[in-house]
This record gives C-alpha cells, sequence and structure tokens, in this order.
C-alpha cells in the first residue's frame, strides 16, 4: 500500500528534538517500510531537509508550530499528492477533516497518545466527524480509548490499544550479570553501598507526583534505616532558577530523614543504569496519565512496580503480580505502606521482579507493536483489494479489537524528553512557572508584573515555546544540559 | 537564518554589576539592524525598561520623525504577534488611545530578528501619571473599561496564537488551593523558621478561602458567560495598572499591550482593586463601589460578571502573591519580615470579608436586589 504517515505539527522527525510521538514514528518506520511503501510528513527543522528519501522512507517537511500552518501544508501537499491508500494521522484528530477533504477515497487512521478528543482540544462538530472518517484509532491505553469515548461513545467500534514497549536488551533485569557491574558502579558512586533504593524516573512536576514520594520517606524512615530515594530526572534549569515544583521538592528532601539523591538530567542512553541500580521502582503520578513508558522499562528492568490508580498506568500492572497499585495517590502513607510491605520482604521483590520482566518479555516488546500496526494496516490492505467502501463493517472490526484487546505494546527511547503532547503542554505551563520566581517588589507596578507572569504559566497550548525553552538549553534531552543535581547527604 | 543568535534572558548579576539598564552587545546591535527597516533617522537611544530575565526590553528613540519607542518582546513571535495585531486592531478600527505601531519600509507590523520580534511604536509625548487617590482610580477604571468595550471583535492576524485566558480560570483557581498545600508542607518541616508557625496557623484559613472560592466558581455563571467565547469577550490587558494607564493627549491612555488576552474583562478590575486595597492598608467599600461604578460606565458589569468579580475578589490574592515563594529558599525566606508581612495581609484580610458582605448586593450598580 502507499501509506502517508502525518506527525504532530510540534516536533521534527526524525526524533532530533525529542519527543515520544516522534521517536515511535521513527522507531516503528523502517519496519514497516519492508511492507509498505511509506511517506511521512512533519514539521520543518532547519537541521533537517525539506524533502529526502532515507532507507527507502520518503520525509517530507511543512512548516509547523501553529497547528493551521502546519495544517495548510498537509493541504498543499496532499493536493499535489493524492494517490494514498492510506493515511495514518497521529494524536491530530483536528487535520482528519481536511486530509478527508484533500484524499476523498484514502484509507484513515488515528493514532492517539493523549486525550485528544476533549472539547477544550476539539469542537465536538469537528470530533464528530473527525471519528466518522477514521476506519481505526489506535490508542497507547485503554484509558485514552475511553476518554475518547467519553465524549464521543460512537467511537467505541472503531478502537484499538497498542500497548508501547521497551529495549529488552537495554534494560535487564537487576538480577542479571549484565546488571551486576553498573549496579555496583553506581552505588558505589552515590554512595548508597547496603541501602534498599527506591527509584524515581520522570521529570520534576506536580503531576508526576515526586514530592509525594518524598512525603512518603518521613512515614518509611520510622520503620526502615537502609533505604534510599533516588529522582531520576530533571526539570530543565535555566539560569540557575528553578521552578517552585522543584524547589518544594528540594525543600522537602532537604529536611528528608533519608537520602535522596536526585541524579540531574540523564541522557537516554544512560538511564537503564539507574533501573539496574535500584531495588523497587515508584510512579507516583498524580494525573490521569495516558500510560508512562518508565512501567515497561521498571518491568523489563525486573523491579517491583508501585504506581497509582491514575489514567493508563494500572494497566499493564497485575496486582500484586508485577506490582502493587497505590488507590489515593495523594496520600504518602499508602506508598509508603506498600514500600514497607516490599522492603520487609526481599523474596517478595524478586518474584515481582522476575514476574515483570516476563511480562515484557513476553508482551511488551518492540517487534510487538510494529506488529500490530502492521496488523490493523493489512485489514485494510484487503478491504483495498476487495474494493470494500471505505468504513464499513466496523462492527466486525470491534469484534476483532475486543479479542486482540489483551496485548499490544508501544515505543520508549527518549527519557525526560516529553513523552507526549500533554506533557509538553505540561512542561511548557511549569516552565513558566520559572518566571515566578523573580522576588515581588514593594513598587506596585512590580506586583503587577509578578502578577502577570504568574498568569503565563497558564499558557500551556503552544509549542513554540517549548522549543523555544529547547533553544535556550533546558529542555528536552538532546539539547539539556546536565541540571545540577542535589544530594541530601544530611540524612545519609 | 539557522546560525542567527538567538536572544537569550541575560545575566542579572552583570546588569547589577554594570547598571540596570544593561544590555548585552549583541542585543544593541540587533537594535540597530532593526531601525534600517524603517524610514526614519535614529540620533539617540534610550533605554527605558528591561526585562532582562525574560530578555526583553524598551528604547526611547530619537527620529527624524520624532520620539518613537523601539521594543524587544521577549514572548513568542506566534504570541507577540497576537498582541501586535491587537494594538493595530485597536488603533485602526477601535480609534483607541493606545500608541501607534509604526510599519517597516516594507509595510510590516513588526521585524523579527533573534527569534523574537521587534516592534516600533509613537511615543506619546504628554503621558502622565494620574495622581494616587480615588479620582486617579476612577479614571484608571473608566480607562480600562473602555480599553475592553474597544477590544471586542478582534481577530488575531494568520500565523499568530489565540491568545486566551477565558478557560482558564477553574484551573488558576485550582492552582492556587494546590500551592497551599505545598506552603503547609513546607512551614511544617522547617517549623524553626520565625514566619512558619505564622503560616500555619493561618494557612488553613486562606485554604478554605481558596476552596470556597473554586467552588464557588463552579456554581457560577462562568461556564455560561465563557461560551459567549473569546471575540465577544474582547481582550484583557493583564498587566494594568498606575503606569500601564497614562493620561495624555485626549485623555487616558492605555501601553504595554504585550501581554493581552482574551480573557473576561474583570479580571483587570479585580487586580486593580486589589492592589489598590492593599495599598490603602486595608479594603474600603467607597473606593470599590466608585471604581467599579466608574468601569461598569465604559464597560457595563451584569449581574452575572459581577459575581465573577466578586468570587474573584473573594480568593487569597494577596496572601497567595506573597507568599509562594517561600518554597525557594525556605530558611532564607521565611524570616521575621515575613512573619510581619503576613500578619498584615491577615489584618488587611479581616476587613475584606465586611466589605465584600456588603458588595454582595449589586443593586447600588443598578443590578437585581439579593
Amino acid at each position: 500500500m502507499k501509506v502517508l504517515i502525518i506527525c504532530t505539527e510540534k516536533l521534527p522527525v526524525p526524533p532530533v528534538r525529542g519527543g515520544a510521538i516522534q521517536t515511535y514514528i521513527a522507531g516503528i518506520a523502517p519496519f514497516l517500510g519492508q511492507k509498505h511503501e511509506i511517506t511521512i510528513i512533519g514539521r520543518n527543522d532547519p537541521s533537517l531537509p525539506d524533502q529526502e528519501t532515507k532507507e527507502g522512507i520518503q520525509y517530507v517537511r511543512v512548516p509547523g508550530g501553529l497547528l493551521e500552518t502546519y495544517r495548510q501544508g498537509i493541504v498543499d501537499y496532499l493536493n499535489s499528492n493524492s494517490s494514498f491508500d492510506l493515511i495514518h494521522i497521529f494524536n491530530r484528530p483536528r487535520l482528519v477533516t481536511s486530509v478527508r477533504e484533500c484524499a476523498p477515497s484514502a484509507r484513515i487512521f488515528l493514532s492517539m497518545h493523549n486525550d485528544m478528543f476533549k472539547p477544550q482540544k476539539i469542537n465536538p462538530d469537528e470530533g464528530q466527524i473527525a471519528i466518522q472518517e477514521v476506519e481505526k484509532i489506535i490508542t497507547i491505553s485503554d484509558y485514552i480509548g475511553q476518554a475518547i469515548t467519553e465524549w464521543f461513545p460512537e467511537a467505541a467500534p472503531k478502537l484499538k490499544t497498542i500497548y508501547s514497549g521497551v529495549d529488552l536488551d537495554r534494560f535487564v533485569p537487576v538480577y542479571s550479570t549484565k546488571a551486576e557491574k553498573i549496579r555496583k558502579k553506581i552505588r558505589k558512586e552515590y554512595n548508597l553501598e547496603g541501602k534498599k533504593v527506591i527509584l524515581f524516573a520522570g521529570r520534576l512536576s506536580a503531576n508526576k507526583g515526586a514530592h509525594v514520594l518524598v512525603r512518603a520517606m518521613n512515614n518509611l524512615a520510622k520503620n526502615h534505616s537502609h533505604v534510599a530515594l533516588v529522582l531520576m530526572g530533571s526539570k530543565w534549569f535555566s539560569d540557575n532558577r528553578v521552578t517552585d515544583y522543584v524547589s518544594y521538592v528540594r525543600s522537602l528532601a532537604e529536611r528528608s530523614p533519608v537520602p535522596v539523591i536526585t541524579t540531574g538530567f540523564v541522557s537516554p542512553d544512560k538511564i537503564q543504569d539507574w533501573f539496574a541500580a535500584a531495588d523497587i521502582f515508584v510512579c507516583p503520578s498524580q494525573w490521569q496519565e495516558p500510560l508512562a513508558r518508565v512501567h515497561y522499562e521498571a518491568m523489563a528492568s525486573g523491579l517491583p512496580i508501585v504506581t497509582t490508580n491514575r489514567g493508563g498506568n494500572p494497566e499493564v500492572v497485575e496486582r500484586n503480580k508485577n506490582g502493587f497499585i497505590v488507590e489515593k495517590p495523594g496520600d504518602p502513607k499508602e506508598f509508603a505502606e506498600h514500600l514497607s510491605t516490599l522492603l520487609n520482604n526481599a523474596q517478595l521483590c524478586k518474584e515481582m521482579g522476575q514476574y515483570g520482566r516476563k511480562l515484557a518479555e513476553e508482551k511488551y516488546h518492540w517487534d510487538r507493536v510494529v506488529h500490530d500496526i502492521l496488523e490493523v494496516w493489512n485489514e485494510i490492505e484487503q478491504k483495498v483489494k476487495n474494493n470494500i467502501p471505505i468504513n464499513v463493517e466496523a462492527t466486525e472490526e470491534q469484534v476483532t479489537v475486543e479479542e486482540v484487546e489483551e496485548q499490544d505494546v508501544l515505543v520508549t527511547e527518549i527519557e525526560i524528553a516529553a513523552e507526549s503532547d500533554t506533557e509538553i503542554e505540561e512542561i511548557m505551563e511549569e516552565t513558566e512557572e520559572l518566571e515566578e520566581v523573580e522576588k515581588v517588589e514593594e513598587d506596585e507596578e512590580e506586583v503587577e508584573e509578578v502578577e502577570k507572569v504568574e498568569e503565563d504559566e497558564e499558557e500551556v497550548e503552544e509549542i513554540d515555546e517549548a522549543e523555544e525553552k529547547r533553544n535556550r538549553g533546558i529542555f528536552v534531552c538532546y539539547y539539556n544540559p546536565p541540571a545540577p543535581p542535589w544530594i541530601n547527604t544530611r540524612a545519609g | 537564518m539557522e546560525n542567527e543568535q538567538l536572544i537569550t534572558p541575560w545575566d542579572l548579576e552583570e546588569a547589577e554589576r554594570q547598571d540596570s539598564f544593561y544590555v548585552p552587545e549583541y542585543i544593541v546591535n540587533m537594535a540597530h539592524e532593526v531601525n534600517k527597516h524603517y524610514d526614519m533617522q535614529v540620533s539617540h537611544m534610550e533605554v527605558i525598561t528591561t526585562k532582562a530575565d525574560k530578555g526583553g526590553l524598551i528604547w526611547k528613540i530619537e527620529t527624524d520623525k520624532g520620539p518613537r519607542s523601539l521594543k524587544l518582546l521577549h514572548r513568542r513571535p506566534t504570541r507577540s504577534l497576537f498582541s501586535l495585531g491587537a494594538q493595530e486592531y485597536l488603533v485602526k478600527e477601535k480609534n483607541a488611545r493606545v500608541p501607534s505601531i509604526i510599519p517597516t519600509k516594507d509595510g510590516k507590523l513588526y521585524v523579527e530578528i533573534g527569534g523574537k520580534l521587534w516592534f516600533v511604536a509613537e511615543w506619546i509625548e504628554s503621558l502622565f501619571q494620574v495622581t494616587k487617590d480615588l479620582e486617579g482610580a476612577k479614571e484608571l477604571c473608566y480607562a480600562i473599561g473602555e480599553f475592553h468595550r474597544l477590544s471586542k471583535g478582534y481577530t488575531p492576524p494568520p500565523g499568530a496564537e489565540n491568545a486566551s485566558r477565558l478557560y482558564r480560570w477553574p484551573k488558576t483557581y485550582n492552582k492556587i488551593v494546590k500551592k497551599m498545600t505545598w506552603l503547609r508542607d513546607i512551614a511544617t518541616v522547617y517549623n524553626e523558621m520565625p514566619a512558619s508557625s505564622t503560616v500555619l496557623s493561618v494557612i488553613d484559613m486562606f485554604e478554605q478561602q481558596a476552596i470556597k472560592a473554586v467552588e464557588r466558581l463552579g456554581q457560577s455563571a462562568y461556564y455560561e458567560l465563557v461560551k459567549k467565547g473569546n471575540k465577544e469577550w474582547g481582550l484583557v490587558h493583564q498587566d494594568y495598572g498606575w503606569s500601564n494607564g497614562q493620561k495624555g493627549d485626549g485623555g487616558m491612555w492605555i501601553i504595554d499591550l504585550d501581554g493581552v488576552a482574551y480573557d473576561l474583562p474583570i479580571r483587570d478590575l479585580q487586580k486593580l482593586i486589589t492592589g489598590t486595597m492593599d495599598d490603602l492598608g486595608g479594603w474600603d467599600v467607597h473606593w470599590i463601589k466608585e471604581m467599579i461604578s466608574a468601569y461598569h460606565e465604559a464597560n457595563p458589569v451584569d449581574d452575572q460578571l459581577y459575581e465573577i468579580l466578586m468570587i474573584d475578589l473573594s480568593l487569597p490574592n494577596l496572601f497567595y502573591k506573597n507568599v509562594k515563594e517561600m518554597v525557594y529558599e525556605p530558611t532564607v525566606f521565611m524570616d521575621e519580615e515575613l512573619k510581619n508581612l503576613v500578619q498584615r495581609i491577615v489584618d488587611i484580610d479581616k476587613t475584606k470579608w465586611p466589605v465584600l458582605d456588603e458588595l454582595a448586593d449589586n443593586s447600588w450598580l443598578g443590578g437585581k436586589s439579593k
């Protein structure tokens, strides 16, 4: 088939500036390209040519940033290149209408990484048309599928979850020989020998919940003396200022009864080392997260998981088998209870970790993602071959969807980089908080200025902002300098 | 322009070492480049104000066409374009008293260099600040009301973002509630600091105020009101006060429009009232009524919008604004000074509630009696 993949307008593919969706597309494209003729259209970038063919895949790059600008570029392209059998749009239901107008006979797919069908993101009429026009909607978790049907119940028959995945060679079990060396080295370097290491991985932002985990240490320390908490990840530091959230966490950590170590920024190719050095993995997410990639990495690393009942996160954790699920994510005590159970029982930790690794090997590897996507593409190919009109058999497909529901996988790679568009928004919002740091002047005018800045933090939807921050060296991994780690040695 | 140097915030320490209007040389060079795009001869440039921490500034420039301002906007270009479009709209379509934008030689509103937008505007020589009394406050209120009314119907130019805070009120309110928890957590673990007990003794109260405001907003006509949409509501200055509203030729002028965004207009009014009450050292019902009346005359506040104004005033704005930085360096910030400040805020807050009670009934403004 002749396939067009449409990326989002925010970041270019290949992911020279990071981004999980971009990484995902770049990851699957070469394999998909072996079976189909693929063109990828995405936003342009100074470091990439506007047109190129690489490893059999054709890349077309048009101006991005604002969706409206980007949409025009896509429309212009499609108007002169309309022979695609399948057009696969990533995370942008708002592109469907225009694409349909330019390509009346193409099959359209959507891949959803975020809840982009909510009213704040798309108006109901446009959303309805989008759902009507697409053949299938692939989601990265059941949660995202449910979030879509909340507003558009008619989408249900078209939904299919394809979970993400992990590189099983890079993330190796903590109990493996390969991990052992790294583990020893890191533990020595950070003075963690003899400690039970609890690992957090992700950006330091309120939604990710590091503060609750830090607070849980107060409860934990009463009964466990040899514990250390590692916060792997950074919050991009700018001009030596930090966001109020990072300050809040740091201020809490400085008074923590157990050592709290932040690694600062860890480059994408090194993050598996910290997983190898840990004993327990915690994802204290406070928000309705689509499904954090770190779960796959923890599983591959053979670590027991403590995660929260938020968004898609619990979908990959089998209760009491590869981890525990916290029901009240804001409650440090509940984290402490689960952590305490694990700290008291080394055998349980091991069993859970092994089970997680088994799950990763069986279900969450990279080939599976490609396989699943090819499967849905192939269904369409059959339809195209048999001249079955667009969008019939939706009900039959539903049956297929339910049958396949159990597995699925997806991508990963980029570490502290934004995982999704929502994450980018979140990052931008919190980056704006950097500006809040400015001291409040007595002068009234200055006070007003501070207030305005505080309002600015609410501006979350613009991509260019994210790039701007990155250009300044404070955002996505590739350009992100190491953030100054702060280590709480007082308690250590 | 791949290799073009990008403008970034500059070193505050350097600025302090030299003088407060220090500007990096590359930016000064860029400014000269920008000037070349205009049909004018610049004889003198003077830095008026800088936002070093964000990478923005204003020069007053003397030209053969008279005095003008040259501005480097710190926001991302698509955002700045929204504001420039607004300024142009207000001048051209509405004859509002905001400075006109001088077009470049090729008729554009701005020049883009260093990844930022620069523009030149008319310099209004006659401007002076209104007196810091009730009459001055009323003039400010009337002027911003007029601004809000005139800005309705604005459509941003192609390529500009749609800067709107209209739909974000619940989020903003909830953020204040969330941060109260942070403040409590910090005050608890730094309990040896002078201000901690004072903060802890009042945090529940201010948190409750914020929670109550969230609830009231949820039950108010807010969701109905925002359905009118951005353009119907028009633009809110977001940074309005005694220096961005000044008197001059023909009346009150509104300047520094780069933060404008679609919003419920009474956000500007709320900030003006809250700030003024802070200056007065206590809430004064007479002042507030006069201020709202002056605003109402220029841009009528109906019953529903009035209710939102009351809710916005009920947020612990003063406390939040002054104390939120506590999380940065608790061992420094939570000192005696903060303790006294919090005490002052609490005292002011005590005078607020009787006033808000009295204002709850808006029949004095010609509204329905509650």
